[in-house]
């Protein structure tokens, strides 16, 4: 059972300047009667050879247990532990200082998981990576075997629209319309005219236009882990529609990411399949947050 | 919580046993001796010396008064748990796997390894014989035939004990007359750990083809699973609330690929009824080899490969927890 203490308080100059001598000070006790806390106050050198002051509160506690229990507290120690002193040995005995909490793993959230996480799956597997502009097979367009006979006549029909998409692939949401364009395309015989004034084309400042209004079609994505890259988000997020932008926040020094990026869809309606595809999916080892991104913040 | 960190042996822990009345943990190490701590704050009471090996068991009676360790030195030894004197060594003729004390303390058992051509083997021994003791005789002894015991349990009325073996199946033997009474395979790999419930009637067993399977203790009826994907090295039921906490490893292959992130080993909780998990507690470094619930079920320690033993107390979001179904 801890003592009470009968020294006086020093003060802490005191201390110092019998420090100086190349003596430690004594170690004191303090016994708070009113908190029932004991105080342990050492000094001893550190590691660089300095004098560290040592501080450590014990809570003294009263408690009624069976006879049995409290005769086994009085037994004297044996073995390896036959000279520790009364209480708990600090070089066995240690009490962690930062919390750990049992992590709270809630049924509902891991089926939604499941289910998020199969259908970007699956849509990524229904959906043809590559296809062909000419017979929508499974190759790239230059190499399909169709190009002499069926090419002029698809580019007639389709006119400029193709001109607009990034990706030599036909996503499955965008899909491109066949309705003819008068005036558009390369008609034999015709006149040339170039993608921008062809019917269809965005018009001048298409771009920028689109680019305004496109910020409606941006997604905040957060609770990433830190090893994610773009490659990761263009995966991740492209078969939901062609993506104009993404902006993964990275730390300058580390190159880590901060957990959150932003993604700009060229259509909205991309964008909103893609919050309700992504969130709460499990990625790496978080589950993703995924919702409009408030206009001020994308930049 | 702020679990208290108990490191009192150099090697891997192999097991921790609490006191029937829960203020006393007897951890088992690699290296050869078995500590006994207080579980209220930590505090050392002692070591018991003696041994030369790696200690794969260890167990208490109902008292308090003697414990019984099994070691790779092929000995299994009797100490007062007062003094830490050794009061018997029975000598065997392999590696100690499990070992345990009966209900009433009277009987103790021990299970041997199969190796260098001598059998594995159940050995009984009657503690209040004197003459038992000192010839190191057993009074009952059942050689196993096929795959050897890698845990073993007494049943909660001393008339069975309960095995698992390497290969996955669990039987139990009867103890008057040696015979297998029943058994039952429903692990693909070997048994890792076999526990009782609070009042015997079920036992949970921990096995490496990432599974916990609970099942009746005297018909061996298989009732629930516990599914996780690593290969669970101990698993314990809660003597206060329907949760079963599983422990485990990483495959060998995979320590050296995953990232060495501190910590992250961790104890899982699941529902007894329902089989799906609720909790994580993160914290060792290694993979966890042997969990055990206080008897209140108020706290929990957990021994890991990293040789270090941590002592939870429970928060009491723990306890108001409620499963929504």
């Amino acid at each position: 059972m801890p003592s009470l203490a009968d020294s006086k308080p020093i003060s802490w100059a005191e201390q110092v300047e019998a420090g100086e001598d190349g003596s430690l000070p004594p170690a004191t006790e303090d016994f708070d009667d009113h908190n029932n806390l004991k105080t342990i106050t050492e000094y001893k050198y550190n590691d660089d050879g300095k004098m560290v002051k040592v501080v450590k509160t014990y809570k003294v506690e009263r408690r009624r247990v069976p006879k049995s229990i409290a005769r086994r507290k009085n037994w004297r120690k044996f073995g390896a532990a036959e000279s520790d002193p009364p209480g708990p040995n600090p070089s066995n005995t240690i009490v962690q200082v930062e919390e750990i909490n049992m992590q709270i793993i809630l049924n509902k959230e891991s089926k939604n998981q499941d289910q998020a996480e199969e259908d970007p799956l699956s849509k990524l597997k229904s959906q043809k990576l590559v296809s062909c502009r000419i017979c929508k097979g499974d190759h790239w367009t230059t190499k399909c075997p169709y190009k002499d006979t069926l090419a002029p006549i698809q580019e007639s029909l389709e006119g400029g629209d193709k001109k607009k998409q990034d990706d030599p692939g036909t996503p499955v949401g965008g899909g491109s319309s066949s309705t003819p364009a008068s005036g558009g395309g390369s008609k034999p015989g015709g006149k040339y005219v170039p993608p921008s004034m062809r019917d269809g084309a965005s018009k001048g400042r298409g771009e920028t236009m689109k680019s305004a209004r496109d910020e409606s079609a941006t997604i905040r994505v957060t609770n990433l882990s830190e090893d994610t890259r773009e490659s990761d988000l263009q995966e991740l997020f492209r078969p939901f529609g062609p993506i104009q932008r993404i902006y993964l926040a990275k730390d300058k020094n580390t190159g880590q990411s901060k957990g959150f990026a932003f993604i700009n869809f060229h259509r909205r309606e991309d964008a909103a399949r893609a919050i309700a595809g992504v969130s709460g999916f499990g990625y790496d080892h978080l589950i993703l947050n995924v919702e409009w991104a408030k206009p001020s913040g994308t930049s | 919580m702020k679990p208290i960190l108990l490191h009192g042996h150099e090697r891997s822990i192999t097991q921790i046993k609490y006191n029937r009345e829960g203020d006393l943990i007897f951890t088992a190490s690699k290296d050869n001796q078995p500590n006994v701590w207080y579980s209220l704050n930590g505090e050392r009471l002692g070591t018991f010396q003696g041994h030369n090996g790696a200690i794969w068991c260890i167990d208490v009676n109902w008292d308090t008064t003697r414990v019984l360790t099994g070691s790779a030195d092929n000995t299994c030894k009797l100490w007062d748990c007062e003094t830490g004197k050794n009061l018997n060594t029975l000598d065997v003729k392999n590696a100690v796997r499990s070992c345990g004390f009966s209900y009433s303390g009277n009987l103790l058992m021990y299970t041997t390894d199969k190796t260098m051509g001598h059998p594995c083997e159940i050995h009984i021994f009657d503690v209040s014989d004197p003459s038992q003791m000192k010839t190191g005789e057993p009074c009952i002894r059942i050689p196993i035939n096929g795959p050897k015991i890698t845990s073993a349990i007494w049943g909660p009325l001393e008339q069975y004990i309960v095995t698992g073996m390497e290969d996955g199946e669990i039987c139990q033997y009867d103890v008057k007359t040696g015979e297998k009474i029943h058994n039952v395979t429903e692990h693909s790999k070997q048994i890792n750990d076999l526990q009782l419930s609070l009042d015997g009637t079920m036992c949970i067993s921990a096995s490496k083809d990432t599974t916990a399977k609970l099942f009746d203790t005297s018909t061996l009826d298989h009732l629930k699973t516990y599914k996780t994907e690593r290969p669970v090295n101990s698993a314990a039921l809660s003597p206060l609330q329907e949760h079963v906490v599983l422990g485990g490893g990483q495959e060998a292959m995979e320590v050296t690929t995953s990232s060495t992130r501190i910590g992250k080993f961790d104890a899982r909780f699941f529902n007894l009824v329902f089989e799906e998990e609720f909790g994580r507690v993160k914290g060792h470094f290694g993979p966890i080899n042997s969990l055990a619930f206080h008897p209140d079920g108020k706290s929990y320690s957990s021994g890991g490969e990293d040789g270090y033993v941590r002592v939870h107390y429970f928060d009491n979001e723990y306890f108001d927890f409620r499963f929504e179904f």
